[in-house]
């Protein structure tokens, strides 16, 4: 019965679609980050905060995309706001990786620019989402 | 003023900037202000210095590949144009892989960090990052004063191991050798199974004779060497006196210690050279220590002496077997020969050690050694070891007056060539046992006289003037290993007639003896596998139904 239902199928599919690419994205960037290590010279100064901040992006994507699935599906809000300004931080680590890591391959741009693109696809849903709840 | 010379003693100073201008970086440009040739890249080559290029040896001058983007200059000549002109291109290569660099923000990744340059405030850092063993100061340990030294809680559980210094109640056990230049250092210890050899010079002088201590005795053996919990003091094994002109003589008694004095202008007893022997046991203690001394004198004149040190390491209760080779001879190493006792009849000695060898192996089989002066018959038996493969060749001269008579002159010159005790037999291989008597081979005597056929009727005298010997050998066994084998060893002595000389004349002929080694091996016949066989047969009821 479409008509009572809230919660927003596309959002629901964009976070799904969302969890795969980040599983492999975050396994690409860790790849590449030992690629790095094995080709260039990459002090520990500059391995220990890229390495730390890849597992800090992966903690806020997991508990962005449960919050947000979650709200999506009982039809909280409070949720759903939650996972939008956690996104916040995750749209940092990502602008992280795409300029200010130490080396920024050309593989890195272009996974970075679609993880983006994806979350402003997904934070236009999630708006949206949020703005049908309250309403 | 002083406050600029703080100044600029407190900047740093820093190697050159490096060139990262892709347009301006020229790696052949190497006359300043001159063009090189074929160098396209070179700003001092005019228009006509182009034209003469056939070219370019440096074609092109790239950035770092890894970056998605960089620079390039490309040096060309067009040799089609009249005249040949340089072209100069900067372009922007591309890197078409998915992994090169797009941004770095690691700004020294992309070129080799300068070194620190040394001043005064970071050099002891710089020191302890880089410097090892050989800048650093004299360590605490090795300080030769008895009163910083302090030996008592060392030899507790020591237990010596290959290399390290033998200790004496004072320091180590000291085996002086040239450091930097030839002059004696008295700083260099001796290593445990260590075998040493060194030579160095003193400087010394008549007056000083017993002030100097490096030239007494007792500066050798006073100090006692530190063995696990025993202290072992260094006996007097054996002294040799060296006289001025070279002569050696072994004294009889030799626990009397000679300490250098003056006597008639000349001071006597000095030390030339020592020779240690260390006897050890398989736990790693010393248990007895010799030394032997060439003690030798010098005169006014005299401002520098020679000594010659050598410390060697015997195991207790086993008696060295020096090999020459395992199995076959090693080049460089002394030739084993040795002879038969006398008295023994032929069965008794397949039992017993058939041969009897000389115990130091540098004397089995000697030549005669060539001295600073010529003279036969002040030679005084100086002879050198013959090394497997060395060809040598040794001489002197020989002063003939009328009033020298044939045999004793005979006799003395087969001495000279032959030595005190020349060997009947050499080992074929390396190590050869003294119980194999068949290992041996026999030297063959050969014996040619320059005759001149007309004086036939004069009683000659003919004496040896040269002694050829010439060994040969072969290649024994593997293909990939070949074993050195002595086969034949012939010593050919050429003896010539002497003339009675009128009184009051004098004749000088030359005595000559060497060694040759020739290789008479045949050449290698590689063994073949035999060919493989078929072995296809038929079984027997193959055709059943017909046979």
């Amino acid at each position: 019965n479409n008509s009572y239902q809230l919660s927003s199928v596309p959002l629901q599919i964009v976070f799904y679609v969302n969890g795969i690419y980040y599983i492999f994205y975050f396994l690409a960037t860790l790849a590449m980050i030992v690629y790095k290590c094995q080709v260039f010279s990459y002090p520990h100064k500059f391995l220990a905060p890229d390495l730390a901040l890849l597992f800090v992006m992966a903690i806020l994507e997991v508990l962005r995309l449960y919050l947000g699935s979650m709200g999506n599906l009982t039809e909280e809000e409070a949720p759903l706001v939650l996972s939008l300004v956690i996104m916040v931080g995750s749209v940092i680590l990502s602008v992280y990786f795409l300029v200010w890591q130490t080396y920024v391959l050309k593989a890195d741009v272009i996974i970075n620019a679609v993880l983006l693109f994806t979350y402003g696809i997904e934070s236009v849903l999630q708006v949206i989402a949020i703005a049908t709840f309250f309403g | 003023p002083p406050e600029t010379r703080a100044a600029a003693r407190a900047r740093p100073r820093s190697g050159p900037a490096p060139v990262t201008d892709v347009a301006k970086l020229c790696v052949c440009d190497l006359l300043v202000a001159q063009c090189d040739v074929n160098c396209c890249c070179d700003p001092d080559c005019s228009a006509a210095d182009f034209s003469l290029f056939t070219t370019c040896s440096v074609p092109i001058v790239t950035g770092d590949s890894h970056l998605c983007s960089q620079k390039a200059a490309i040096y060309s000549l067009d040799v089609e144009a009249n005249p040949p002109e340089r072209i100069f291109k900067l372009i922007d290569q591309v890197n078409p892989s998915v992994f090169c660099i797009h941004t770095t923000n690691y700004k020294q990744a992309l070129s080799l960090s300068s070194p620190e340059m040394p001043t005064s405030e970071n050099f002891d850092q710089l020191l302890k990052q880089f410097g090892s063993a050989s800048f650093s100061a004299e360590p605490d340990s090795w300080s030769m004063n008895t009163d910083a030294q302090n030996p008592s809680d060392e030899n507790e559980t020591y237990r010596y191991e290959y290399g390290v210094p033998i200790q004496t109640a004072d320091a180590f056990l000291r085996l002086p050798s040239p450091v930097v230049s030839s002059w004696c250092s008295d700083a260099n210890p001796a290593g445990f199974l260590v075998n040493q050899a060194t030579k160095c010079i003193r400087s010394v002088s008549v007056e000083k004779c017993g002030n100097i201590q490096a030239v007494s005795m007792l500066f050798y053996i006073n100090s006692s060497i530190l063995a696990f919990v025993l202290q072992v003091n260094i006996t007097v094994q054996s002294i040799v006196v060296q006289s001025l002109n070279g002569m050696r003589t072994l004294l009889n008694g030799s626990d009397v210690l000679r300490l250098p004095m003056i006597l008639d202008e000349l001071c006597i007893n000095i030390v030339l050279g020592v020779t240690y022997h260390i006897t050890y046991t398989d736990a790693g203690e010393i248990i007895e220590a010799a030394a032997s001394f060439v003690l030798g004198a010098i005169n006014k004149e005299a401002l520098s002496i020679q000594q010659s040190f050598e410390i060697s390491f015997t195991q207790v209760n086993t008696k060295p077997v020096p090999l020459s080779g395992n199995p076959g001879y090693v080049v460089g190493l002394p030739v084993r020969a040795g002879f038969r006792p006398q008295g023994y009849p032929f069965p008794i000695e397949i039992l017993f050690a058939a041969l009897v060898l000389n115990t130091n192996k540098y004397s089995q089989l000697t030549i005669l050694q060539s001295t600073s002066n010529q003279d036969c018959l002040a030679a005084q038996g100086a002879r050198t070891p013959i090394l497997f493969g060395y060809n040598m060749i040794s001489g002197c001269k020989l002063r003939i007056t009328a009033a020298m008579k044939c045999q004793p002159l005979t006799q003395t010159l087969l001495d000279l060539l032959k030595g005190q005790s020349f060997p009947e037999y050499v080992a074929s291989f390396g190590n050869s046992q003294a119980q194999d008597v068949l290992d041996w081979v026999p030297i063959t005597h050969l014996h040619i006289s320059e005759q001149r056929i007309h004086n036939t009727f004069q009683s000659s005298c003919q004496i040896p003037v040269s002694l050829e010997m010439e060994v040969k050998w072969t290649k024994y066994g593997s293909l990939v290993n070949p074993q050195a084998r002595i086969v034949n060893v012939t010593a050919t002595i050429t003896t010539t007639t002497l003339k009675q000389l009128p009184s009051g004349r004098e004749r000088t002929i030359p005595i000559t003896s060497s060694v040759v080694f020739t290789d008479i091996s045949s050449p290698a016949e590689p063994g073949y596998k035999a060919w493989p066989t078929i072995n296809a047969k038929l079984p027997f009821d193959f055709f059943f139904p017909f046979v």
